[in-house]
């Protein structure tokens, strides 16, 4: 697997030249000017043979390396804030390097950090899980134990809208979208996001809608448009007027129990018929007869509808009716659509 | 585990940090057990051994080295760096992967095989503590409900012992299988055995609720079996006898594509709806597979396929006397 082109050590590759600022940086005592780190990165200094010091691309790459390594949670920072760029001393944190008081791992918890990180199927979460899962690995002396092979639960995102309002909750950024209500309606929602939630498979977002002027929850599959961050909508001087103070965690609790109240008071009783595929997935075997009757609670009629479309020839509707017709129209939707 | 093959300039980065605090906590330590450790190729450790060992810093103008690798000791595969005290620990996490990592343990919190667990809020306090700038929660996951028999399949993946167990498949057909058991997924709330048919001759996607009566047989998996290096995670996965279908998806259906393996790139053709080309292996199945999004996902192409959509539809409906074919597995 370990081919040549997958590492190509060069003084232009990338790794190599994040590796070799970091150390520069690291070695500093008093911190470099931009100028000085011009001179002392290989990479910069081969750019430099065909410009100067106000080269465009430079300075951009410059910057765009900074802010990698920051993302990257290696804390660039400027000890002595000058007003004139090129005074200005860059460092590198000195608890950047220095994990606190007793995060070590046993064989056990890396086990457990490795499941946890293989979770996501979305790329970039993904990616990031699993760098932070080989900088856990550098801590620990012990391989992790395998005693948990052959379990992989996964965490998927079909949304597109799942990476922009995870971003959003953490800078706390206003956000916009398009929603589309299962009747085809479609609404511009302006929201301050709070929380994602994964509730059986579906992942909803839970915010205050400043329309509506309460906590709502928006399922991520019914946002139909991108999700605008006002922050591209106004002056940079404005941006503190689109975020907004972290929720209250009462009432980050009290929508979580708003919404499970809601899906206990709402239930369907179906009738299913006996060893189809309905009958096993509702587990259903200890019940004597050709049919059982079956309450389940439900979130959302329309999700439920979904669920159901599977085993429509297995069973049959008895409450509420609005169920029953919710799937019909569906199958109706799927016939015309295939007409 | 990193996929070399999906290493990037980032990845590189961050496992050369990751590599130096790893061998700062040691003097010696063989070129196996660091392959081992960080589950990556021999090879591709020496690779990045030779890189450190060339790395030089321009401090004050003079060149310095940061890094000292005994290249003769490598030869004979062993480790031993030593270092200019330049780097004398791993980074702390950043605040994505702290978050990444926290998502995935709260996951695991959410299921109850692991719910009584008491070492993953210890795990989710020392990342939270390891991550450079704290971390935010933006990710929650509601307890979801086990399925009955995933257990018992785990202790027979375990052992590495076949199994047997009543059967229903799409078709509503209820047989008696044997299957040599690989893996348990749980995807979208959905648990699932990933198994070698000997039937088939091939890795099978099974519902676990569509499974009655598991029984641990006496008999080790097959050779067969063992042999399965690499589990794909989609749902389906494509061969060669497939028929491409062309589908259009509504958001409320993007489901569908991430569930197949697409042929095509998606291509947006407006208001969200995105048209792909997925692969069927039993074309009838397209029915349930469609009839499911309720007109959020709609067949474009081939004219058959859409002629089953349109059957499953009305049969459900009540309207067809023909019987709707269904999925075979």
């Amino acid at each position: 697997m370990a081919k040549d082109e997958a590492w190509k050590p060069a003084k232009t590759d990338k790794s190599e030249r994040l590796f070799q600022l970091t150390c520069v940086l690291l070695y500093s005592e008093r911190g470099l000017t931009k100028r000085e780190l011009f001179h002392a990165v290989d990479a910069y200094r081969i750019d430099l043979q065909n410009s100067n010091e106000d080269d465009f691309a430079l300075n951009k790459k410059f910057e765009r390396d900074k802010s990698e390594l920051r993302e990257m949670g290696i804390q660039v920072t400027n000890p002595d804030q000058k007003s004139d760029p090129d005074d200005m001393r860059y460092q590198i944190a000195s608890d950047t390097f220095t994990w606190p008081e007793g995060v070590e791992f046993d064989a056990q918890q890396l086990q457990l950090l490795n499941l946890a990180a293989q979770v996501w199927a979305q790329a970039s979460l993904s990616a990031d899980a699993n760098r932070g899962l080989v900088r856990l690995k550098g801590l620990g002396i012990e391989p992790a134990a395998n005693d948990l092979v052959g379990f992989a639960p996964r965490l998927r995102t079909h949304e597109p809208s799942f990476l922009p309002l995870s971003q959003a909750i953490e800078e706390r950024i206003e956000v916009s979208f398009d929603y589309r209500k299962p009747d085809g309606s479609v609404s511009k929602r302006h929201v301050q996001p709070w929380l994602l939630r994964n509730i059986d498979g579906q992942w909803l977002l839970m915010c205050w809608d400043k329309d509506q002027k309460a906590a709502r929850n928006f399922l991520l599959k019914r946002i139909v448009s991108k999700v605008v961050f006002r922050s591209e909508q106004v002056n940079e001087k404005d941006v503190s007027l689109i975020t907004f103070e972290a929720p209250a965690s009462e009432m980050v609790a009290a929508a979580i129990t708003d919404l499970e109240e809601h899906t206990a008071n709402q239930v369907a009783t179906l009738r299913v018929k006996k060893d189809t595929q309905a009958w096993f997935h509702f587990h259903l075997d200890d019940h004597a007869g050709e049919t059982a009757d079956v309450s389940i609670s439900y979130m959302d009629l329309h999700l439920l509808a979904e669920e159901l479309s599977e085993y429509a020839l297995d069973l049959k509707v008895i409450a509420p009716q609005e169920l029953a017709k919710v799937i019909r129209a569906r199958f109706e939707a799927v016939a015309n659509a295939h007409a | 585990m990193p996929k070399l093959r999906g290493f990037n300039g980032e990845d590189r980065y961050n496992f050369l940090l990751a590599l130096v605090g790893y061998l700062g906590h040691r003097t010696e330590v063989s070129l196996d057990e660091v392959a081992e450790h960080f589950n990556l190729e021999g090879d591709y450790i020496v690779k990045a051994l030779r890189s450190l060992n060339d790395a030089t810093a321009q401090v004050s103008g003079f060149e310095e080295w940061p890094f000292y690798v005994d290249i003769d000791l490598l030869d004979e595969g062993i480790v031993s760096l030593t270092t200019a005290e330049v780097i004398d620990d791993v980074p702390r996490l950043s605040t994505r992967q702290a978050a990444a990592i926290s998502a995935g343990l709260s996951y695991l919190a959410s299921i109850p095989e692991f719910a009584g667990n008491p070492e993953i809020k210890v795990l989710i306090d020392k990342i939270a503590a390891g991550s450079s700038r704290g971390i935010a929660e933006v990710i929650s996951i509601a307890p979801g409900s086990v399925e009955a028999g995933a257990e018992q399949l785990r202790q027979a993946i375990l052992q590495g012992r076949a199994i047997s167990c009543e059967y229903i498949n799409r078709k509503g057909e209820k047989t008696i299988r044997e299957i040599d058991p690989l893996r348990i997924d749980l995807t979208g709330g959905v648990w699932y055995l990933r198994g070698y048919c000997p039937i088939n001759l091939g890795v099978r996607n099974f519902l676990i609720e569509h499974m009655r009566g598991i029984t641990i047989l006496e008999r080790d998996i097959s050779d067969d079996a063992k042999q399965v290096s690499e589990i794909e995670d989609a749902t389906y996965v494509a061969e060669v006898t497939d028929t491409t279908v062309t589908v259009e998806v509504a958001p409320e259906a993007y489901r569908l594509i991430t569930d197949f393996q697409t042929v095509s790139e998606p291509k947006d053709v407006g208001s969200g709806t995105i048209r792909s080309e997925i692969k069927v292996g039993h074309l009838p199945n397209i029915g349930r597979l469609i009839a499911k999004y309720g007109g959020a996902a709609k067949v474009i192409a081939p004219a058959e396929a859409r002629e089953y959509v349109r059957k499953y539809a009305l049969s459900a409906l009540g309207e067809s006397t023909e019987d709707a074919s269904r999925e075979i597995e």
